[in-house]
């Protein structure tokens, strides 16, 4: 794949058009207004269709499902979404304006949606699954803690104690997406049995916003993805069923740790997509500040220094096209990228996302660092990108694990 | 109910238009897309057809080139089929050459309710849609703001520049709307999709039965004998109040006609 479709580029233009007339207009509510961005989620979904295929998609899985755990022969695999460019093309578009969106999406119907998908009962699934892919349903997940982040497993302090039938959660939640306002939140805790916190098993529970001693914090003040509310999470004694364990069994499931990458892998070519927004709206209005702005009686564009900034953010956009373009090319033949390599691809994008927007900020000179101009925004939104998912040190990892093994 | 749509396929607004200076007329080689007046009437058909429970909506163009890019944004928003006339034959083709094209290739269907923009956007002479209608021998409404259909006849609101009229009329009929009659749809993912795979019958001016000689720079009654670059903006009347500016901006918006 070398270019869009004529298909992606009708859908570009519509998820243009649908920004501008949709997002724009209250970009200043989202951005600095604490304005939670799930409504207009879901008018993007219910304009696109965008709910009502997951449903139907959700819903043949399910079928399929209940097939093979009847035991009858099912021969045609399920038919998933064929075009990763479809579910590619809205991150990159939103990501130009406010990749925040994106982030409160992604977690809630891929991150949230999929931890109960890889290792949920049916029952779990038809529960809690449906109205978190169709955004009906807004969905957090809550791994990370005050002393624990990277080393998410090592360091994490959250408890499941049996009691009877059912189970007690304690412990605290930080930097929490969609945390203030989830319904749903899959929450992961280590299985106390009175063993040394390194052997006990990782447990992942379903809670409902308003369980009793489950409290949602209001958002956190952060530096960037003000579109995507943020906040911490604390359970005392919180009292739930088997029925909310993932899976209905202290055993971790097989594949566990293959799904866990499968998932990791589509939220770094996620994060590869956001970057391609990011810098494509920089260079857009880059150029366009460039041709514009006077200075020393010549457009700013003139200057060979002003030429070189542009240059270096083109190469950026045009690598992290590419590589979009893999991805999307990979997912139309049925494959993906390796684990190492997608985070190779997470790494190089974020990094120059980053880049290219800082550098936004610089050629735009005092209105770049202005909020009226955009790309103060862009800079301080795509710094993330380096930081969630993996950091860039997790990235790095990755890769050399990978070239050393 | 079947509802035939003439849409306009033109090049994109957003992009500096050029004009040819040997024909004098507007570069049309690039990409084109569907002219955004056209969608409203798009989106008044699917409308119509899915208040009706029954029927379907069909498109026709004359484009150069064969180009389908506007049809296929038509064909998304939920239109079942094209009918696309491209002939090089059709290069220069006035505004009744056009409507001669568009009669032709409406009669190859049996529309109940044929609908278009009241003027397209790239070339705004707005005579085309009661030219069809007369070709084809139907009655036709224009400046519709509002359409509803009973029992084999339309209701129209009319815009007017006091109001508008109720007019009544009989189908199959000629119906041109106003942009803002409804609001057009956005293509959804589904649609985008199956538009690749919808009908696109690409015809030319002999499959019509259309004597090549009566169309194009041939059979034009018009020829384009200049072009020139618009007039500079004349700068506004600057009123200096000495205690009668109310006074003279009334008069200057009365003489407007805007108050």
């Amino acid at each position: 794949m070398h270019e869009w479709s004529d298909e992606h580029q009708m859908l570009r233009q519509a998820m243009k058009d649908f920004i501008a007339k949709e997002i724009l207009p209250i970009k200043e509510d989202l951005e600095h207004g604490d304005l939670p961005p799930y409504d207009t989620l879901r008018k993007l979904f219910a304009t696109f269709g965008m709910d009502e295929m997951a449903r139907s998609t959700f819903r043949r899985r399910i079928e399929r499902e209940r097939a093979v755990a009847a035991g009858e022969v099912v021969d045609e695999p399920v038919e998933s979404f064929g075009d990763p460019g479809f579910t590619l093309i809205p991150i990159i578009e939103l990501s130009r304006h406010c990749p925040g969106m994106v982030t409160a999406m992604g977690v809630s119907m891929g991150l949230t949606a999929s931890a109960i998908s890889a290792k949920g009962t049916i029952a779990q699934k038809e529960r809690w699954v449906e109205p978190l892919l169709t955004m009906e349903k807004i969905g957090a997940w809550a791994i990370t803690e005050p002393n624990s982040g990277s080393d998410a497993f090592g360091s994490m302090q959250a408890t499941a104690r049996r009691d009877g039938d059912e189970y007690i959660l304690n412990g605290s939640k930080t930097f929490i997406t969609n945390g203030p306002y989830a319904d749903t939140i899959v929450f992961i805790a280590k299985l106390d049995e009175g063993n040394p916190p390194a052997e006990r098993k990782i447990l992942s529970f379903v809670l409902d916003a308003g369980t009793a001693g489950l409290e949602q914090s209001k958002p956190l003040r952060k530096m960037g993805m003000h579109s995507s509310p943020t906040g911490e999470l604390f359970l005392a004694d919180v009292r739930v069923g088997r029925d909310r364990l993932i899976g209905e069994t202290e055993e971790v499931a097989k594949g566990g740790r293959e799904g866990a990458k499968a998932t990791f892998q589509q939220e770094r070519s996620g994060v590869a997509a956001m970057a391609l927004g990011i810098i494509e709206q920089c260079l857009e209005v880059c150029v366009e500040y460039a041709k514009n702005r006077v200075q020393f009686g010549q457009p700013i564009g003139e200057f060979q220094l002003i030429q070189q900034k542009l240059a270096i953010m083109e190469v950026a956009r045009m690598n992290v096209s590419n590589l979009v373009f893999r991805t999307i090319e990979l997912g139309q033949a049925g494959r993906s990228m390796s684990f190492a390599e997608a985070s190779a691809m997470k790494l190089y994008s974020a990094q120059a996302a980053t880049a290219v927007a800082l550098e936004a900020v610089q050629l735009h000179g005092g209105n770049g660092y202005m909020a009226e101009f955009q790309v103060e925004q862009l800079a301080r939104d795509a710094k993330v990108l380096q930081i969630y998912a993996g950091t860039d040190e997790i990235q790095t990892t990755a890769i050399a694990k990978a070239l050393l093994a | 109910m079947n509802v035939v749509v003439c849409v306009k396929q033109i090049p994109d607004p957003a992009d500096p238009g050029e004009l040819d200076p040997e024909t004098k007329t507007l570069k049309r080689d690039s990409k084109l897309i569907l002219d955004e007046s056209d969608s409203y009437g798009v989106e008044m058909a699917l409308q119509l057809v899915d208040a009706a429970g029954e029927g379907e909506v069909t498109l026709v163009s004359m484009a150069p080139n064969n180009e389908v890019g506007g049809l296929r944004t038509a064909l998304a928003m939920g239109a079942a089929s094209a009918v696309l006339v491209s002939d090089e034959a059709l290069a220069g083709t006035d505004a009744l050459g056009t409507a001669k094209v568009l009669a032709a290739a409406i009669g190859r269907t049996s529309p109940d309710l044929v609908l278009a923009a009241t003027e397209s956007s790239d070339g705004y002479t707005g005579t085309v849609p009661a030219q069809v209608a007369e070709l084809l021998g139907l009655p036709s409404v224009t400046f519709a703001k509002e359409i509803a259909v009973d029992g084999g006849g339309v209701h129209v609101k009319r815009q007017t520049e006091d109001g508008y009229d109720s007019v009544e009329c009989p189908m199959p009929c000629l119906v041109s709307v106003t942009a803002g009659v409804v609001e057009p749809r956005y293509p959804s993912f589904k649609g985008i999709m199956a538009a690749k795979s919808k009908p696109v019958d690409e015809v030319t001016v002999a499959d019509l039965g259309i004597d090549a000689g009566s169309v194009g720079w041939a059979g034009g009654g018009q020829e384009i004998v200049g072009i020139e670059p618009a007039p500079a903006r004349e700068s506004g009347e600057v009123i200096e109040d000495e205690g009668d500016a109310h006074e003279r901006i009334v008069a200057f918006l009365d003489e407007l006609k805007v108050l």
